[in-house]
């Protein structure tokens, strides 16, 4: 393999990933404050870049001007799938949660299918296939764009977390539920907030691939899955884990697509799950589970 | 439900077996499952399209895919999410048995069932030997579920991305093709038939009550000295065998299998957790109640709301497990098993107390 194509590969690889940490962050964030798996987080994604098709043939508005709608639009809506569901099964049976957002998800890929049908679907825009070459290396516009985005909320969503009023009270409630209600925190509310920021960035994450990505209302349960392995890489309710980890599984995916095919990526990425989950289930940033 | 009233105590043998059947809930749930069975085998008297006949006959095969995972998810409370990768194997073993060794599906399905099964084993060596909980055993299993299908997406022997079929030729009962509907709708309740004998002797039994006993709590049945290992590990494979066996029929019932279409969380929530969540997670007569009402609902309203428009069984499916987990999280079982209780108490109050 010549040094030009193993860059190539790894770029690739990193810019997938750039997604799949920012989809990771966001189930991690639930799971860490909320603890529980949200099976139906993929379909925010799902959600976000079908806002940017319908946002497109209705007004023709070019995906990224799209992105501050689509946050708030789908933070609502995580708002309120919390508030009036997950909010009520926090203590029940872990099987009562999983089912809810299960049901949560069929319900939103149902919709989604009632309302733009089951056919794939794209976005056209200019920069659709625009490609700058650097270095030896050709870096896809688009997906150069949606790479840089991923980080840069990331980082903000970290600098958010650690640096503000709001922030520090949402990782309180993560340390300790009751202890952060004893200093007066409206855990409640807490709650809204982290589902629909999570919600939201992962819906942003779909609006970063809108524009050289096919899409179907199913396409969200491949991204969950993809978020579990990342997640439970970079142990369940870590931040930092979580976004290195999005890199990691999109570098490796990159590397099997090439060596096996593109179909056979995703048996990499599910070996790396297995092989984590039944040798290390804390992941990588974890200390062992007692 | 007068003959039973408890006050007048009496020495009629019919009198006492009544009052052993209804003054229990769970053998007054078999009675409930029998009366549904019968009303089933009644069907096809009195519907002649073959389309609800088919609806029917779909539901029934869901009853019985319930049941076997009523044991594992409802009993022992394992979150065995991805259950149709078992439905999957069975029917595969079915299709190749059938097709490249032309063994008789009558046979096949019964190795469908032992292959099955050992791959329960496999699962349940695997996730038990590493000790996965909860969420983590939940998440194993769908990426297990992803794993297998682009495996046999890739598998030329089970017929890859292109799927396996059988041509319907000549009707034969060796080949268990026949002519009408009628056939099929005998087979799948004789199904669940055994498969309610079976779940009732399960849930009567000691392993039942360490089954209950695990899914109350893991730790502490441990250390009261049931060996929770073992007996996951048994509902695991009692399990597994049954959605073999039941993958097996719905294979030969649908005649066209593809990984997609199998190895898919859509249809594992319609076939596999719809019924039992619907119809009361854990109880007896979940499963089939269950089947009974979301099947033929999701078609209905497929039908009410076509207008050339898909999606609406997921929207229909979707609804009903958030709204059963919000408004009954015990299922349809659950409100019966309430009313039930009132009746028993307005007939005597001093019956409540083991039921």
């Amino acid at each position: 393999m010549s040094p030009e194509i193993f860059f190539q590969i790894i770029v690739n690889g990193l810019f997938t990933g750039g997604i799949y940490s920012l989809v990771a962050v966001g189930l991690t964030l639930i799971y860490g404050v909320m603890i529980i798996v949200n099976f139906a987080h993929g379909e925010f994604l799902m959600l976000g870049i079908y806002v940017a098709f319908w946002a497109w043939t209705l007004a023709d508005m070019d995906p990224y001007i799209v992105i501050p709608f689509a946050f708030a639009m789908i933070f609502g809506l995580g708002a309120l799938v919390q508030r009036g569901l997950v909010q009520r099964v926090l203590d029940a049976h872990p099987l009562n949660q999983i089912i809810l957002l299960v049901g949560v998800s069929i319900l939103l890929i149902g919709l989604v299918q009632f309302f733009f049908s089951a056919e794939p679907k794209a976005i056209h825009v200019p920069y659709e296939t625009a490609v700058i070459s650097a270095f030896g290396l050709r870096f896809a516009i688009a997906r150069l764009v949606a790479f840089f985005a991923s980080m840069a909320i990331s980082f903000c969503l970290y600098l958010f977390l650690h640096y503000t009023r709001t922030g520090k009270a949402i990782r309180a409630v993560s340390q300790s539920r009751d202890a952060a209600r004893l200093m007066g925190i409206n855990v409640n509310f807490i709650y809204y907030l982290t589902f629909g920021i999570g919600a939201a960035i992962t819906a942003v994450a779909g609006v970063l691939l809108a524009p050289n990505h096919r899409m179907i209302p199913t396409m969200g349960q491949g991204y969950s899955v993809i978020a579990f392995v990342v997640v439970v890489l970079g142990t369940m309710g870590n931040f930092i884990g979580a976004f290195l980890g999005g890199l990691i599984i999109g570098v490796v995916e990159a590397f099997a697509g090439f060596y096996l095919g593109g179909d056979v990526k995703i048996i990499a990425s599910m070996m790396i799950f297995i092989l984590i989950l039944l040798f290390r289930p804390a992941g990588l940033f974890g200390r062992k589970r007692t | 439900m007068t003959a039973e009233n408890p006050a007048t105590t009496s020495n009629n043998p019919i009198r006492s077996w009544l009052k052993d059947i209804f003054l229990d809930w769970d053998r007054t749930q078999m009675v409930i499952c029998f009366l549904l069975v019968l009303f089933l085998a009644l069907t096809p008297l009195f519907i002649s399209s073959t389309y609800y006949l088919g609806i029917i006959i779909l539901a029934t095969i869901y009853a019985f895919i319930g049941i076997s995972w009523n044991i594992v998810a409802g009993f022992t409370g394992q979150l065995l999410i991805a259950h149709i990768i078992f439905l999957a194997i069975g029917a595969y073993t079915t299709i190749v048995l059938f097709n490249t060794y032309s063994i008789s599906p009558w046979v096949g399905i019964l190795i469908a069932g032992v292959v099955s099964g050992l791959c329960g084993v496999v699962v349940a060596f695997i996730t038990l030997r590493y000790g996965l909980k909860v969420d983590y055993f939940a998440l194993f299993t769908i990426a297990l579920m992803v794993a297998l299908r682009t495996l046999f997406l890739k598998w030329d022997y089970v017929g890859g991305a292109v799927g396996m079929w059988f041509s319907l030729t000549d009707p034969s009962f060796d080949k268990m093709i026949f002519a009408n509907k009628a056939p099929y709708l005998y087979i799948a309740l004789s199904l669940v038939v055994i498969g309610l004998l079976v779940q009732y002797r399960i849930y009567r039994s000691k392993m039942g009550k360490y089954f209950l006993a695990i899914r109350e709590d893991d730790d502490a049945a441990s250390a009261l000295g049931v060996n929770t290992s073992r007996y996951k590990m048994l509902a695991v494979v009692i399990g597994a065998a049954m959605a073999g066996i039941g993958g097996g029929f719905y294979m030969m019932y649908v005649t066209f299998i593809e990984p997609p279409q199998v190895f898919n969380l859509g249809l594992n929530i319609e076939i596999v957790m719809a019924g039992p969540i619907i119809g009361g997670l854990g109880s007896l007569a979940g499963p089939i109640v269950g089947a009974l009402l979301n099947k033929p609902f999701a078609e209905i309203m497929r039908g009410a709301l076509a207008e050339g428009r898909s999606g609406n069984s997921l929207i229909v499916y979707g609804s009903f497990l958030i709204l059963t987990i919000m408004f009954m999280p015990r299922g349809v079982t659950g409100v019966l098993h309430t009313i039930y209780r009132r009746i028993l108490n307005r007939l005597n109050p001093r019956n409540l107390g083991d039921s």
